[in-house]
């Protein structure tokens, strides 16, 4: 856990004042410090200042409470042109959380190397007022009457590493060497609970380091493209061995040590490459092997006792094959043809051990683990072929298949395969002068094998078998989208993309809960229009919603329409009212609601759920005064509001009197000057 | 238009004294000739394709290494380049840039989304210029947006990635270029492109949560939600879709009462599943088995 400051004297740089990222109109000024160009050397120095406490618009840059930050961004960009040497260093945000800063040298079609170090911090939106202490720690105290004593301010920290190096050697080959050490640390939301009913705040502690490796041989010529190698992760918890809790209701007592996420790691072997047949021929493939394994101790002391014969750990291990092959082939000038075969076998090989001995014979578990395979193929075959007036008509078929183990006692209905066709027609429009375009339809029809009839642990009585998991059931899918970019004239351009898509789902025999629809609709149009050279402007609208249809229930059977609606634009504008003056703004809104509609079905009404609004504003403006080729200032403000009614943890206290709470309505005004100077 | 715009260059080349004779291929390979009209052309020397001690790069051959022979250019501005990269389709666009860049991570450009919907690389790639927006975090996404409109209402909701800080860029998850993966992500599986950054949830563990290993986006929309933690759905009603009504699982959503507002508020569900992508505990006291403890 991490105590924040009231008042920090830190930096801020491009992150904040880009964050209107859609809206923009053009790139942000002063040059992006990654660009590797010998024109994009810049240093950005100023201050700037927030007016309020925003918790969410400071969640990844700690930029939480009113205050001063400093503005420090840099890049450096050197090239020997004798030797074709390049030396970069770049460093952005660099005294704020989120710092990234990068070295990076190279000789180019030589030798390269690069270090690179980046914070990516979280901070919790949420107040959390508690009496738990040992927070951020595996030793957590709950009080054993109701106590919120203190402000706990959770946050998680990412300290990010990364190296890498290549070497080119005579005859096409290469060598690409990177690896990644990643630190994070902090506490996350956490708890436990029981229908005691009793439920209490016990904070994660995180303490885990993630590492990445991967080493790869490269063959390249004009023909012929291969890349082999290794790829390893590595995941380390500190904390592996549980969490403890002390303390708290009585009824909740069992309910500790809780395990944490354990030690496991991936070794991955392959090859994967491209060769071009002919100038209208090309191949690729790519084969690859790995072996994930998760051997860490458990947690201790085990509590009650663990089942004979199961040994230290649970010796997990899952080996995947993976085989892909693709052609994309040219006949004849008109017509091209693309297939593409693929072939994943998750084999989970995790030995099966009955871990809770005595298990209920109306358990919905027999006390065994139940390791997961998935075995997945796939094929696609795509036709597309030019048409007269620079249409092109494309059609295409494609099939997956996947077949998983499934265990003798379940919780949830299963099938053992599940097959899904789609076939895909589109008509483009390319290559004209002032409109190109597109239009495309797709359907899928997703089945597969009978519904496998849920068996309780005395392997006699069944247990309930109404529902058909999203992910399982039978899905007809329909898809239509548009695109079009139209020119009417060289100074506007109109943007129109469409997209609607629904699913229909069948229900199990003689049951009529479980998903039924899903439908997302996305409209979208922009328009952007240059004025003249100095001045240009652009807008844009896009409506998103998205909407499920389910039941569930037994007394009573209600039904839920949900929906997630939302209407969203903004406007960008960038000027030159003065040769050494630049100004811009941006502007972006988001209103979005989400509706949750119960209906009773069957039995008793149901209760209503108040919707959740959201809406969130953003205004950025910024002006540049050149005071000469190479240097200048830059003014920025920022407005950034946040409102919502979410009653997600409004009406809630947890049994230790934990409450989460935020302020709905937040609205921070940022201003910053800068100077910055090109070299 | 584009005759009064030749015409324009034509007037511009005649009444530059420096232009009047014609210029020398070191002007023209250099782009400083080329500049007199395409304003920002030399800009592409500045970076990569520029470094004269790289054997491969374009500056070694010039201008003509992508756009071709510029002779009959020069003579007249009305005489296109044999190369005009704005009325080429996407598929010679990208030959020229493939003849150099095929190899690595874009041995699966063919057959890739994006090439099969006639992206080009320079409908993301801006090469005459001092920098390239797609290759910074921080501006990646401006570009991606340019056809990704459904996606652009998603990177600012509640719960979301820190995308719009430059954190997380659309590339870390996805290659642009093709992969072997779903949505061209950048490893074999959504769950491995996951796992880069979310290592703690790929057990396996005693007790496994289907979908948790066999695919992350069953449950998790990672552009962006105001359901938290990128949720596609809030609770209870994201777990209804897959387990059975009876008992607590069937409870319809409330905001008051001990049993049913647990499956609603907070955590939801997870107020007392909270290991809900699995736990490596070994024992089963109380049925924490489903991943309560």
């Amino acid at each position: 856990m991490k105590t924040q400051a009231a008042l920090r004297m830190t930096g801020i740089a491009a992150a904040m004042l880009a964050a209107f990222g859609s809206a923009r109109a053009q790139q942000v000024e002063p040059l992006a410090p990654s660009a590797l160009n010998t024109e994009a050397s810049s240093v950005s120095l100023g201050a700037g200042l927030t007016s309020n406490d925003g918790r969410r618009s400071g969640e990844y840059n700690g930029i939480t409470r009113d205050g001063a930050y400093g503005l420090i961004d840099f890049n450096l960009v050197r090239r020997d042109d004798e030797t074709g040497t390049w030396t970069q260093i770049y460093g952005r945000n660099v005294a704020l959380d989120n710092a990234q800063l990068r070295f990076e040298q190279s000789r180019q079609g030589d030798w390269g190397y690069f270090v690179d170090y980046a914070r990516i911090p979280r901070f919790e939106p949420f107040v959390i007022t508690t009496g738990v202490t040992g927070i951020g720690t595996p030793n957590v105290t709950v009080p054993v009457t109701p106590s919120a004593t203190g402000i706990a301010e959770l946050s998680t920290r990412r300290e990010r590493l990364d190296v890498g190096g290549e070497k080119f050697f005579a005859g096409n080959w290469d060598v690409q060497l990177s690896f990644r050490n990643e630190q994070k640390n902090g506490a996350r939301v956490f708890a436990r609970g029981s229908t005691n009913p009793a439920f209490e705040f016990t904070p994660e502690p995180i303490d885990s380091v993630t590492r990445l490796m991967e080493a790869k041989l490269n063959y390249t010529t004009s023909a012929l493209q291969l890349s082999g190698g290794y790829y390893g992760t590595f995941y380390n918890n500190n904390q592996s061995n549980g969490l403890n809790i002390i303390g708290g209701n009585a009824g909740l007592a069992s309910f500790t040590p809780i395990a944490l996420p354990p030690d496991n790691q991936a070794h991955q072997l392959y090859l994967t490459g491209g060769y071009n047949f002919a100038q209208s021929t090309r191949g690729n493939f790519k084969l690859a092997y790995t072996k994930a394994t998760q051997t860490d101790a458990f947690i201790s002391p085990v509590n009650p006792p663990q089942a004979p014969g199961t040994g230290d750990s649970l010796e997990g291990r899952v080996d995947t094959t993976l085989f892909q092959a693709g052609i994309v082939s040219s006949p004849m000038p008109k017509l091209t043809l693309r297939g593409d075969l693929r072939y994943e076998d998750r084999d989970d090989k995790t030995p099966v051990r009955v871990f809770f001995s005595g298990t209920s014979p109306t358990s919905t578990s027999n006390g065994e683990n139940e390791p997961r395979s998935i075995r997945t193929s796939s094929a696609k075959a795509e036709a597309s072929y030019a048409l007269p007036a620079s249409f092109r008509l494309t059609a295409g078929i494609g099939w997956e298949e996947k077949k998983r183990n499934v265990s003798a006692v379940r919780v949830v209905s299963a099938r053992e395969t599940t097959d899904e066709v789609s076939y895909r027609l589109e008509l483009r429009r390319m290559m004209t002068e002032t409109l190109t375009g597109s239009l495309a339809y797709v359907h899928s029809d997703r089945d597969g094998s009978p519904w496998l009839t849920t068996v309780l642990n005395d392997g006699v009585t069944p247990g309930s078998n109404l529902i058909a998991p999203i992910w399982l059931a039978d899905r007809k899918r329909d898809k239509v989208r548009a695109t079009a970019i139209w020119n009417p004239t060289d100074p506007l351009t109109l943007t129109l993309y469409v997209e609607t898509a629904s699913d229909d789902y069948s229900h199990r025999d003689n049951s009529n809960v479980g998903p039924q629809k899903g439908a997302a609709d996305n409209y979208s149009l922009d328009v952007a229009y240059a004025f003249s050279e100095r001045w240009q402007a652009n807008a844009w609208y896009t409506k998103y919603d998205a909407r499920a249809e389910q039941s569930s229930g037994v007394s009573p059977v209600f039904s839920a329409k949900l929906k997630n609606l939302s209407d969203n634009f903004g406007l960008g504008m960038r000027g030159k009212p003065l040769e050494a003056v630049q100004v811009g703004a941006d502007f972006s809104y988001s209103n979005i609601r989400d509706v949750f509609d119960q209906q009773t079905v069957v039995g008793a009404p149901v209760a209503t759920i108040p919707d959740v609004n959201t809406k969130l504003t953003r205004l950025n403006v910024f002006g540049r005064y050149a005071i000469d080729k190479a240097s200048g200032v830059r003014l920025d403000y920022i407005y950034d509001r946040y409102s919502t009614n979410d009653w997600l943890w409004s009406t809630w206290t947890y049994t230790d009197g934990t409450t989460l709470s935020e302020n709905q309505k937040q609205t921070v005004n940022f201003f910053a000057a800068s100077y910055y100077f090109r070299f | 238009m584009r005759a009064l715009l030749a015409a324009c260059c034509g007037f511009l080349f005649l009444s530059s004294g420096a232009l009047a004779q014609s210029p020398s291929a070191e002007d023209i390979s250099s782009g400083k000739y080329c500049a007199n009209c395409h304003a920002n052309a030399h800009l592409i020397w500045a970076g990569r394709h520029g470094t004269k001690a790289d054997a491969r790069a374009p500056v070694s051959v010039g201008c003509a290494m992508c756009h071709g022979d510029p002779a009959e250019h020069v003579k007249s501005p009305a005489n296109p380049m044999p190369r005009r990269f704005s009325k080429m389709a996407a598929a010679e666009k990208n030959e020229v840039c493939l003849t150099c860049h095929q190899g690595r991570t874009r041995i699966h450009w063919q057959g890739s989304k994006h090439e099969r919907n006639d992206v080009s690389c320079s409908s993301c790639h801006q090469l005459h210029a001092a920098s390239d927006p797609v290759r910074d975090k921080l501006t990646q996404v401006d570009v991606c947006f340019a056809c990704h409109k459904d996606i652009r209402p998603l990177i600012n909701r509640p719960s979301r990635h820190p995308i719009r800080e430059g954190m997380v860029s659309c590339s870390d998850c996805h290659n642009a270029h093709g992969s072997v993966g779903p949505s061209m992500v950048v490893r074999d599986s959504v769950n491995d492109t996951c796992y880069m950054c979310h290592m703690e949830k790929r057990g396996p563990f005693v007790r496994t949560h289907q979908p948790v290993q066999e695919d992350c986006s069953i449950c998790h929309n990672p552009h962006g939600t105001t359901a938290p933690n990128l949720l596609k759905i809030r609770q209870p009603f994201l777990c209804q879709q897959c387990h059975e009504p009876t008992s607590h699982r069937g409870t319809a959503g409330s905001l008051t009462g001990s049993s049913s507002a647990a499956n609603t508020v907070a955590r939801g569900c997870l107020n007392c599943h909270t290991n809900i992508h699995g736990t490596n505990n070994p024992t089963d006291l109380n049925n924490e088995r489903t991943f309560r403890r």
